[in-house]
C-alpha cells in the first residue's frame, strides 16, 4: 500500500516496536495523550524528517489533519499515530492544534448553527 | 516544546460527536451520509501500547484482533471542524471505547427497534460517563413502528433524553439528526451552567390549624404509585 521497506516490515513485526524505539521507550509522550481528534500542523520552517514514515506524515500535515486521519491515511494503527506525531511535536516538527472542551457552549453553538445552514 | 510559529490562516479547531449503538445498526451508514469525505477508517491492536506496558504479564495470548473504527469530518466553519467517530460495535472492544468517547461532545445511538437490547451497553455508557446522548431510532425497511413512548419506557429513558427517527442512509435525514443532538447537547451545557433555578413556589401554606404535614415517605409512595399508574 505504498509503504516504504522499513514501515512495512516494522507493521508486519509489530507495530509497537517502532515508536518505543523512537521514544526511548516511552509511552506518553510530554505531550500527553493525544486525542484522536486532535488536529496537527507541519511546524513553519521545519526541516523534512530523515525517516521516510516521518517525512510522509510530515507532508500530510502540510494542511491540518487529525491523528485519525493521519492513522487512515498513512494505513498505520491508531496507537502508532499517535507516539508518531507526539515524538515529532518533541522534536518541534509538528504543532498540536486546539481541541475543545467536551462543555465548551460557544463550540456548540457554533456547530449547531454552522451545521442548520447547511 | 513546539515553536510558536506564525500562522497567518486562523488555526482550526477540532471537535468530535460519537455515534454509537449495536452492530450493523448503521453508524458507518450514518458517519457516511453526514461527513463530507468518504468515511476514514483507522485501526488498533488489540494490544496496545499502554495495556502491554500496564499488564505484568505481558501479552498473555498473542493475537493479531485489529479493532476498526469508521470516522468522517465536517468542516462546519473555516476553522471548525466536527468529527463524527463511530464505535466499535464488538463490546469485548470497549477499551477502545475511551479514545474515541474521551472529550467528546455528544453521542446518538443508534437503535434498531428489532433488537432494542443491542444499544443498552451504549446506553449505559454515555450514562454512567454524563456525555450528552439522544436516542436515534435508524428506519430499517419492515421494522415495526412502535410508539415512542414504549420505546423511551423499554430504554428507561428518562424524558429529557431525545428520541428520534432518522434515516442513516439519507444526507438531510441524517444531518436533521445530527442537529437534535447538538441541540440536545447545547441544552444539556445551558443547564449545567445555568444558576439553579429557584424552587417551584410552594402553594401558601392553608391557614388552618391543622395544615398536614406530607412527610417525604409519604410523598414518595405517592410519586410511586403515580409512576406504576402511567406505566400501565
Amino acid at each position: 500500500m505504498g509503504f516504504h521497506e522499513d514501515t512495512a516490515e516494522i507493521l508486519e513485526d509489530g507495530p509497537m516496536a517502532r515508536p518505543y524505539l523512537l521514544t526511548g521507550g516511552r509511552v506518553r509522550s510530554d505531550a500527553g495523550e493525544l486525542a484522536v481528534e486532535a488536529m496537527v500542523s507541519a511546524a513553519e520552517g521545519a526541516a523534512v524528517p530523515a525517516d521516510s514514515e516521518l517525512a510522509e506524515i510530515f507532508a500530510l500535515c502540510a494542511t491540518p489533519n487529525s491523528i485519525a486521519e493521519i492513522s487512515a491515511k498513512r494505513a498505520i494503527p491508531i496507537g502508532v499515530a499517535r507516539v508518531l506525531v507526539a515524538d515529532m511535536w518533541g522534536a518541534g516538527i509538528l504543532e498540536i492544534l486546539q481541541t475543545t472542551r467536551s462543555d465548551d457552549i460557544a463550540i456548540v453553538r457554533r456547530l449547531l448553527d454552522g451545521i442548520r445552514k447547511r | 516544546m513546539a515553536s510558536e510559529s506564525v500562522n497567518p490562516s486562523p488555526r482550526p479547531v477540532s471537535a468530535k460527536i460519537v455515534v454509537s449503538g449495536g452492530f450493523g445498526v448503521g453508524k458507518t451508514t450514518f458517519v457516511e451520509a453526514v461527513s463530507e469525505i468518504p468515511p476514514l477508517r483507522t485501526e488498533a491492536k488489540m494490544t496496545t501500547a499502554a495495556s502491554e506496558f500496564d499488564d505484568n504479564s505481558l501479552v498473555k495470548s498473542k493475537t493479531n484482533t485489529t479493532v476498526a473504527m469508521d470516522f468522517g469530518k465536517i468542516t462546519v466553519e473555516e476553522g471548525l471542524v466536527l468529527y463524527v467517530f463511530g464505535t466499535p460495535g464488538q463490546d469485548r472492544f470497549g477499551f477502545m471505547w475511551g479514545d474515541i468517547t474521551e472529550g467528546a461532545l455528544g453521542a446518538l445511538i443508534l437503535v434498531d427497534t428489532r433488537r432494542l437490547a443491542d444499544c443498552f451497553a451504549a446506553i449505559n455508557y454515555f450514562e454512567e460517563r454524563n456525555i450528552p446522548f439522544v436516542i436515534g431510532l435508524n428506519q430499517f425497511e419492515g421494522a415495526p413502528l412502535h410508539q415512542e413512548s414504549d420505546i423511551r419506557e423499554a430504554l428507561d429513558l428518562p424524558a429529557n433524553i431525545p428520541i428520534v427517527r432518522t434515516d442513516a442512509r439519507v444526507e438531510d435525514n441524517a444531518t436533521e439528526t445530527l442537529i437534535h443532538l447538538l441541540a440536545h447537547i447545547l441544552d444539556t451545557l445551558s443547564q449545567q451552567t445555568a444558576v439553579a433555578p429557584p424552587a417551584p413556589p410552594e402553594p401558601p401554606p392553608t391557614p388552618t390549624r391543622e395544615a398536614p404535614v406530607i412527610s417525604n415517605d409519604l410523598r414518595a409512595r405517592a410519586a410511586n404509585a403515580l409512576a406504576a399508574e402511567r406505566s400501565m
